[in-house]
């Protein structure tokens, strides 16, 4: 249908575009430039200091798969986003549930719990190092009065103690996002539908598989789509605790990014590297937006 | 099937009742509503009959267990809520069959009962669908199909049709009826909706603020309201309701009201002279000759009948009903005729009760008889 716009349409469309106007401007400049400049960045390579340097063409990205670095980090990046995330999940969906019940001490604990996702990292970070140490961590000393070690243990010095314990602290730092989520959505679930399974004769197990999961299916999606993206790009929380260590064995992408472009001063190669993980979260995002569409779509 | 007992049943939340002592005996096989304002306590009622809500006092029993401590579950009853509680991730399929599924009956057995519930309700078609899928009168029959499909002892239904357009309404109205009729089993109907608390049920309960007003058939209750309340609820237009005294000259009683003084009929022992009321329903009203002079304010046409509300002398006003070529012009005096015979006299108060002795000429016929239990516990008794 193609027929002439009139005076008034054409005023709207030149208000309308006014108004976004500013939107489009800032979006481009922090998030479309940033974007092209890591793209053009990675067929070159550049000094960061000066930040100058000749065309390599594809070579950062040769030499990238070829090194045993990028796939050490993409492992240790997986496993730590999928080990972190599905103890978020257990513990958040878990911890919502009981809040759910009707305990007296409910509002205190919705509060208290927000407290690790709303704490800063660093203070967080510092605050379970000191929990960690070998010396006067107060963890050690627990388990050794126990009687469950002999020895200090060594929780962010050795292999596998690393990380385990960066996934612990990520665990327990971001499963409120979770709690919260799941809570907001149980707390729209009708009654009716747990009373109609009563009388038909479902059980409180019966009913948490047949009325409250179908109905955290769509928020469990979103969850669990929006924390991988976040647990796939986490920096400072690894950095501070363990930065990478032992040896690279905790060091992720985000960190292999910022070792190449400010101790190895390789700015080409680290965006070579950020390419990398945005193609990598580029697969998470089609999944999700697939889903979404299928779920409209049925 | 089961009869269904309330024995003294209250029912608290924190310092307020919404139940107070309830006493209901409802026969096996029997259609009884639940009929009363909003907030009246109905469905607190049928609530603690299907156990989501646990009486502060007293003991309900269906069939002859006391089901005080039984969970939802065991009760053997099935439920229509309002809102229709439909699974909404499940087919209207495994909708239906979720009762069974739970009691663990066999695949091939619960998919013959789905597909003989979905054929009686017409839903054959649509078990593939998803609930938000449907519209809402298929919705109401998929919930009524959930609650067919086990053949339980006794069926809720809190406001089933309250959701629906009143075509459709009253089509399912006679629907539910049939329903009740073929399958013979006990039912609570709970709805604030007179119409059809009068056309379904054998028998109705009238609540208000929490406390059984009348339990009668609907022709009884219609004619023999227990109460000022019931008498005020019960027919649209409603009954004319005028306060004045009642006195007794020789054996025979007066009700005087300004600009209207006129003998009524036998009353009960409890009658005292004093305050009193009388109610007239608008079919009780003639207008054309009589002693009582009155002024026409309104004049509603209905169709086949007019509505006419009469300003009296005494500032009361009266509704009438008369056919619709009779008609009468706003302002017009005219004279009228309340017949003595279908007058209502109630004691003082928004719950005085009616003091009319009951007619002994001609008993109401019910369709059930809800002391056929009696004669058996009399006999236990005398022997
Ligand atoms: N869970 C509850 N807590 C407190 N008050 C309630 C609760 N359920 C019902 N009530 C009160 O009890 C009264 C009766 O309610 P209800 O049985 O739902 O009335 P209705 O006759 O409209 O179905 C109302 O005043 C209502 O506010
Ligand atoms: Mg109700």
């Amino acid at each position: 249908m193609s027929r002439q716009k009139t005076l008034l349409e054409r005023r709207y469309a030149a208000l309308g575009l006014t108004l976004i106007a500013p939107t489009v401007l800032i979006f481009s400049a922090v998030i479309v430039y940033p974007l092209f400049s890591a793209i053009y960045l990675s067929f070159y390579n550049v000094f960061t200091p000066t930040l100058e340097g000749e065309w390599v063409g594809l070579s950062n990205y040769a030499e990238l798969l070829q090194s045993g670095k990028f796939w050490n980090a993409l492992k240790n990046t997986l496993i730590w986003t999928i080990g972190s995330l599905s103890l978020q999940l257990i513990f958040g969906i878990g911890m919502a549930l009981v809040l759910h019940q009707n305990i007296w001490f409910r509002s205190l604990a919705r509060s208290l719990i927000l407290f690790p996702y709303f704490i800063s990292t660093v203070v967080a970070v510092l605050v379970w190092k000191w929990l960690f140490n070998d010396l006067y961590g107060i963890l050690n000393h627990l388990l050794m009065k126990v009687g469950i070690i002999d020895f200090p243990m060594d929780f962010l010095g050795t292999m596998p103690n690393a990380m385990i314990s960066v996934i612990m602290v990520g665990a327990w730092k971001y499963f409120p996002f979770v709690v919260i989520a799941v809570l907001a959505r149980l707390q729209s679930i009708p009654d009716a539908l747990y009373e109609a399974a009563k009388i038909d004769g479902a059980g409180p197990i019966a009913r948490f598989f047949d009325i409250t999961l179908p109905q955290l299916r769509d928020v469990l999606v979103v969850i669990v789509m929006l924390r991988a993206i976040w647990d796939f790009k986490e920096f400072d929380l690894i950095f501070l605790l363990t930065g990478g260590g032992p040896l690279n064995d905790t060091q992720t992408l985000p960190l292999l990014v910022y070792q190449e472009a400010f101790a190895l001063n390789d700015m080409g190669m680290a965006s070579a590297y950020a390419v990398v993980m945005m193609l990598i979260m580029l697969v998470f995002m089609i999944v999700y937006i697939r889903r979404t569409k299928d779920d409209e779509g049925s | 099937m089961a009869e269904v007992v309330f024995s003294k049943v209250q029912k608290k939340f924190g310092a307020f009742t919404a139940v107070h002592g309830l006493d209901l005996s409802i026969a096996e096989g029997e259609f009884v509503s639940l009929l009363g304002p909003s907030g009246c306590g109905k469905t607190t009622t049928l609530r603690m009959l299907a156990g989501l809500e646990f009486p502060s006092s007293g003991d309900i029993q269906i069939g002859d267990r006391v089901v005080n401590d039984l969970a939802p579950g065991q009760r053997d009853i099935a439920m229509v809520f309002q809102s229709y509680a439909l699974y909404p991730h499940l087919t209207v399929g495994d909708n239906i069959g979720y009762p069974l599924k739970k009691r663990g009956v066999g695949k091939a057995e619960r998919l013959a009962a789905v597909a003989k519930t979905a054929e009686l309700l017409q839903l054959t078609e649509l078990l593939k669908r998803k609930p938000r899928q449907l519209s809402g009168g298929q919705q109401q029959r998929v919930a009524l199909g959930r609650a067919l499909v086990r053949d339980p002892q006794v069926f809720l239904l809190d406001e089933p049709l309250s959701n629906l357009d009143a075509k459709l309404r009253g089509y399912m109205r006679v629907e539910l009826v049939e329903l009740h009729r073929r399958l013979g089993r006990t039912m609570v109907y709970v709805t604030h909706d007179q119409l059809e608390a009068m056309t379904m049920s054998d028998r109705i309960a009238v609540m208000e603020g929490g406390k059984l007003q009348q339990f009668a058939p609907p022709a009884q209750v219609y004619a023999e309201p227990a109460n000022r309340f019931v008498a005020s609820f019960i027919g649209t237009p409603g009954m004319t309701l005028i306060d004045g005294d009642l006195s007794q000259t020789g054996g025979v009683w007066t009700f005087n009201a300004p600009g209207l003084s006129m003998p009524v009929g036998p009353l009960t022992d409890e009658a005292t002279a004093g305050p009193a009321c009388l109610g007239v329903r608008p079919e009780h009203v003639s207008i054309g000759t009589g002693p009582v002079q009155g002024v026409i304010q309104v004049v509603e046409k209905t169709g086949h009948e007019n509505i006419v509300i009469i300003g009296l002398e005494g500032g009361h006003r009266l509704t009438g009903r008369v056919p619709a070529p009779q008609s009468w012009s706003i302002g017009e005096s005219v004279q009228l005729t309340l017949e003595a015979e279908h007058a209502h006299i109630f004691g003082a108060g928004p719950h005085g009760a009616r003091l009319n002795r009951p007619h002994e000429t001609a008993p109401l016929k019910t369709k059930h008889n809800p002391d056929k239990t009696k004669p058996k516990l009399q006999k236990a008794a005398n022997e």
